[in-house]
C-alpha cells in the first residue's frame, strides 16, 4: 500500500501524506490545505457567482443522479441508496446529490488514494478519459457491495475535479448471496474487492476490465453488468456539466466554485458548533447479532464538545469479533455523517468542510477499528451502534441552543434485508434485497414533531421503496402484505414515526434461496430521546409448508393482513417458526412465508404527557393498540367512540405517576441491587469482560 | 438564572444545580450525574410491549438482555431520560458541562 510516485506533483493536486492502511485513510476526511492556486481563484469568485452556480451545479447534480438510477436495474440503485458527487482536483468533496450521506465520506477516499499513489506513477497515472473503479473498504470504501465509478475532470488540458457515482451492488460473488454474508470469517469470504482500478480510457470503459468484474459475480451477472455501466454514465454525465461549467467560465473559476463550497461548509459548522455548551455527552448502546449468532455489541460513545470542535471517542467499544460484524474507523465516520448532514448541519453545502471540526478516537481492534484481514462485509450493520449513539449525544449537546429544532430521536434503526436469489420466474438467474420494508422504517420524533411513518431508510434518507408489483413482477415472490405496524414506533410525548411489515411468499418457482441479517430482538437500539420509548422488537418468522395458494384460490376471508394476525391466529396452515431476524442462508419452498418487521423511531418526551387527541389520532390510524393507549399512555376513552374522559385520563396519569415514585429507588439502593445483575450467557458469548468489554485471550483472531 | 438543558432539565448557573424543568424540584450538583438525584426503576420491558405469544420471540424483548432504566423526578414522577441497559450495565453519566463557561453564557430566549 505504498506509493512508487516517481512525477512531480503540482501543489493543487496533492493530498495531505499518509501510511496508507484501513486504520488511517480516515485522515482524509478533513479538507486539504488551501494552495495558492486555490486561493487566487477563490479571491477571484465575483458577487453573485457563488450563488448562482452552487445552485446550477445542484441541479447538474440531481440530473447526475436521475440518470444513474434509469440507468441502474438492482433495487438498492433504484430505491436511490447512492451518491452522486463532485471534487476538487484533489479530491475534497465539494457538493453532492445524495441518496445517502455515508459515502460523503467513503466516496471521497478512494480518490484521494489515486492522487496519492497513482497520480504520479508511470505505470498508471491520471489522464483525460480515465475511469476509475473500486469497492474496497480498505481503501476508503464501507464494505464491497457499495460500487463506485470516478472520473477525472479534465479541461483544456488541466485536471480541474473529479466526479464520482456510487450506489450498492446487492451481489459480490462472496460465499453467501447478497454481499453481506453473515457466515464470513475474514474477508477471503468477502468476493470481489476491487482497490482503485482504471477500467477505462478514452472515456470507454475496457471490455475485458469489465468481463473480470462480472466474472466475480456469477449468481448475477447481467445485473453487475448494468450497474457498473449505470455508475459510469453517472460520473460521465457529471463530468460533462462540470466541462460546460468550465468551457463558460474558465477552468480557474470551477476551481474556485469547487473549493468554495468547502470553506462555506467549514466556517458555518464552526460557527454553529461555538453556539453549542462545551462539555462531554456520553451514550452507551447495544445491538443484539454477531454474524450468525446472537451476542451483546456495545459502543461507547464521549463526545467531547470544546469551542468549536468535537471529538468522538469511541473508547469502551465492543472487540473485533470473529464475524463480518466489524469495520474500519473513515466507516463510523460515515455513519455519523448520515446524522450530521441529514439533521445537524442540513443546510450547509454537503462538502467535506463540514467534516474539519471532527477528530475521531477508534481503538484498534474494536468492532470500529478491526484487523485490516477482518471480515467487515456486514460493516453497515455493525454501524447500527453508530446510528443510535451519534443522535443521543447530539440531541444532548444541541438542545440548549438555537439549533434545538436540529435534533432527532434514533431513526427505524433495524434493517437487514430479506435477500433471495436463485432463478427468478423467467429463468435468469436473479440476487436481490427486498428494498422495500428497508426504505420504510420510521423516522425518530423530534422535540417539536412526531417522527414521519415509514420516512425511509436510515442509512440512506432519500431512498424510495420499489413498487410492490414492479417487485412481484420481475422476481419469484408475492408480496403477502406489506403495511405500516402497529404499537411498533417508539411512544413518547411526541411518537416515532412507525416502520412497516412484509411477508414474502415463495411463488412461481419450487425453491428459492433467501438469507437475512437484521437485529433489534432481544435488544434496541432505536433509541428514544428524553424519556421517550425506543421501538417496538423486530424479529423474524418462518412459515414452511403452507396452504397459502389454496387458500388464496379459494378466497378464503381470513388470509391474514398483518403480522400480529398471522402469528396469533395462525390461519394459513403451516410450521411456524419464530427467530432472531438474523438468518443465514436457508432454502424457502414454494408457498413458504418470510416476514421481515423494518423498526420504528424512537420517541420523544415522557408518554404521559403526549396530547389525548394526539393518542386518539394514533389509535384511529392503527398506530397503536388500545392497550397501549390505556397502559402505556394512560389515557381513558370509550372504546365505541374513541372519545377522551380528560378527568379520568387526569386521574390515570396522576396515579402512573405515583407509581413511578413507589417504584422509584435512590440511587444508591438502586445501584446496590443493580450492579449484582448480568445478561445471560448466551447475550455475553463475545462481549468480552463484563461489563468492562475486555477482550476474551480465548476469542482473539489469530493474526492479532 | 436557570437554563433548560434537555426537555426535562435545567439548571441553575447561579447555584450550579439541577432541577426538574417540570416541577423545578432539584436534582443536586450540576457537577454530579444528574441521574443520582432520581428515582431509578429497571423496568422489564414487556411491561411496555406485551408479549402476543407464548415464543421465544414474541413481539417484546428479552429482560435477560434488556432493561428500561427510568429516571423519575422526586418530586413530580415525572420521566426526566430512559437508558436502553442489558441487566446491570453501569449508569452512563450522559451529560457533564463545562459550568465555567455555561455560566459565561448569556441568558436564552426563552424559559
Amino acid at each position: 500500500m505504498t506509493s512508487s510516485a516517481a512525477l512531480e506533483i503540482p501543489e493543487y493536486l496533492r493530498v495531505r501524506p499518509i501510511e496508507v492502511s484501513p486504520a488511517t485513510v480516515i485522515g482524509w476526511t478533513r479538507p486539504e490545505p488551501i494552495g495558492e492556486l486555490d486561493r487566487s481563484c477563490l479571491e477571484a469568485l465575483r458577487p453573485g457567482d457563488y450563488e448562482i452556480y452552487d445552485e446550477k451545479l445542484a441541479n447538474y447534480l440531481d440530473e447526475a443522479r436521475e440518470i444513474f438510477i434509469r440507468s441502474g436495474v438492482s433495487g438498492m440503485l433504484r430505491s436511490g441508496d447512492l451518491i452522486v458527487a463532485v471534487y476538487t482536483a484533489n479530491g475534497d468533496l465539494a457538493s453532492a446529490s445524495a441518496g445517502t450521506y455515508l459515502h460523503c465520506v467513503t466516496a471521497m477516499l478512494p480518490i484521494k488514494f489515486v492522487l496519492h499513489a497513482y497520480l504520479g506513477e508511470p505505470t498508471v497515472l491520471v489522464r483525460e478519459g480515465d475511469i476509475f473503479y473500486a469497492n474496497e473498504a480498505r481503501y476508503g470504501g464501507i464494505h464491497n457491495p457499495d460500487q463506485m465509478a470516478f472520473m477525472p475532470v479534465f479541461h483544456d488540458g488541466e485536471l480541474i475535479a473529479w466526479t464520482a457515482a456510487l450506489a450498492h451492488q446487492p451481489e459480490t460473488g462472496a460465499v453467501e448471496p447478497g454481499g453481506m454474508p453473515l457466515s464470513a470469517r475474514t474477508r477471503d469470504d468477502e468476493g470481489m474487492k476491487l482497490t482503485p482500478i482504471k477500467i477505462g480510457e478514452n472515456y470507454r470503459i475496457r471490455r475485458d476490465l469489465l468481463d473480470m468484474v462480472v466474472n466475480f459475480i456469477g449468481r448475477a451477472p447481467r445485473m453487475q453488468a448494468i450497474d457498473t455501466r449505470a455508475r459510469v454514465t453517472g460520473a460521465d454525465r457529471l463530468r460533462r456539466r462540470v466541462q460546460q461549467i468550465a468551457a463558460e467560465r474558465g477552468n480557474g473559476f470551477v476551481r474556485g466554485l469547487l473549493r468554495e463550497l468547502v470553506v462555506r461548509a467549514e466556517q458555518a459548522a464552526r460557527r454553529r458548533v461555538a453556539q453549542w455548551n462545551d462539555g462531554v455527552y456520553r451514550t452507551a448502546v447495544f445491538c443484539d447479532t454477531i454474524g450468525r449468532e446472537t451476542g451483546l455489541l456495545r459502543a461507547s460513545l464521549a463526545a467531547i464538545k470544546k469551542g468549536d470542535t468535537i471529538t468522538f471517542d469511541f473508547t469502551g467499544t465492543s472487540p473485533e469479533n470473529d464475524s463480518s460484524y466489524n469495520c474500519f474507523p473513515h466507516v463510523v465516520a460515515a455513519h455519523a455523517a448520515t446524522f450530521l448532514y441529514a439533521y445537524a448541519f442540513h443546510d450547509l453545502p454537503v462538502s467535506n468542510g463540514l467534516l474539519a471540526v471532527f477528530d475521531w478516537v477508534i481503538p484498534q481492534g474494536t468492532i470500529f477499528n478491526a484487523s485490516p484481514n477482518a471480515a467487515i462485509s456486514n460493516a453497515p450493520l455493525v454501524n447500527c451502534l453508530t446510528l443510535a449513539a451519534i443522535p443521543k449525544v447530539m440531541a444532548q449537546m444541541l438542545y440548549d441552543s438555537p439549533s434545538r429544532e436540529l435534533i432527532g430521536a434514533c431513526n427505524g434503526n433495524t434493517t437487514g434485508p430479506v435477500v433471495f436469489s436463485g432463478r427468478n420466474q423467467y429463468g435468469i438467474p436473479v440476487a436481490e434485497v427486498d428494498a422495500a420494508p428497508m426504505n420504510t422504517e420510521g423516522q425518530g420524533a423530534r422535540s417539536d414533531l412526531d417522527g414521519v411513518d415509514a420516512y425511509g431508510f436510515p442509512w440512506a434518507h432519500a431512498g424510495r421503496a420499489p413498487d410492490v408489483e414492479e417487485t412481484e413482477t420481475e422476481y419469484q415472490v408475492l408480496r403477502l402484505y406489506f403495511r405500516l405496524r402497529g404499537d411498533n414506533a417508539g411512544f413518547g410525548m411526541r411518537r416515532g414515526g412507525a416502520g412497516s411489515e412484509t411477508a414474502l411468499a415463495v411463488r412461481h418457482v419450487d425453491a428459492m434461496p433467501w438469507n437475512q441479517r437484521s437485529r433489534n430482538a432481544k435488544i434496541t437500539c432505536a433509541l428514544g430521546l428524553f424519556g421517550g420509548y425506543p421501538s417496538s422488537s423486530c424479529f423474524g418468522i418462518h412459515v414452511r409448508g403452507t396452504n397459502l395458494w389454496e387458500k388464496m384460490a379459494r378466497g378464503d376471508p381470513d388470509v391474514p393482513a398483518n403480522t400480529v394476525e398471522l402469528a396469533t391466529r395462525r390461519a394459513i396452515a403451516g410450521e411456524y417458526r419464530f427467530e432472531h431476524p438474523s438468518r443465514p442462508r436457508r432454502i424457502g419452498m414454494n408457498g413458504d412465508l418470510i416476514v421481515h418487521l423494518s423498526g420504528g423511531g424512537g420517541g420523544y418526551g415522557d408518554a404521559l404527557l403526549r396530547d389525548p387527541g394526539d393518542v386518539v389520532r394514533d389509535l384511529k390510524c392503527g398506530a397503536i393498540s388500545d392497550w397501549t393507549a390505556r397502559n402505556v399512555y394512560r389515557v381513558e376513552l370509550d372504546p365505541a367512540t374513541h372519545e377522551v374522559d380528560a378527568v379520568a385520563t387526569e386521574r390515570l396519569r396522576a396515579q402512573a405517576r405515583r407509581e413511578r415514585l413507589r417504584r422509584g429507588r435512590p440511587w444508591k439502593e438502586f445501584i446496590a441491587e443493580w450492579s449484582k445483575l448480568r445478561p445471560s450467557d448466551e447475550a455475553l458469548g463475545h462481549f468480552g469482560s463484563w461489563p468492562e468489554g475486555t477482550p476474551d485471550p480465548g476469542k482473539v483472531r489469530s493474526w492479532l | 438564572m436557570k437554563r433548560r438543558i434537555t426537555e426535562n432539565l435545567d439548571i441553575d448557573t447561579g447555584s450550579l444545580t439541577w432541577h426538574c424543568h417540570r416541577c423545578g424540584g432539584a436534582l443536586g450538583p450540576a457537577s454530579a450525574n444528574y441521574k443520582q438525584g432520581c428515582l431509578i426503576d429497571a423496568r422489564d420491558p414487556r411491561e411496555v410491549w406485551r408479549p402476543l405469544i407464548e415464543e421465544e420471540y414474541n413481539f417484546s424483548y428479552d429482560p435477560e438482555w434488556m432493561r428500561l432504566v427510568e429516571y423519575y423526578c422526586p418530586g413530580c414522577g415525572t420521566l426526566i431520560e430512559l437508558d436502553v441497559l442489558p441487566p446491570g450495565h453501569p449508569i452512563p453519566h450522559d451529560i457533564e458541562l463545562d459550568l465555567a463557561q455555561l455560566a459565561k453564557k448569556p441568558a436564552a430566549e426563552e424559559e
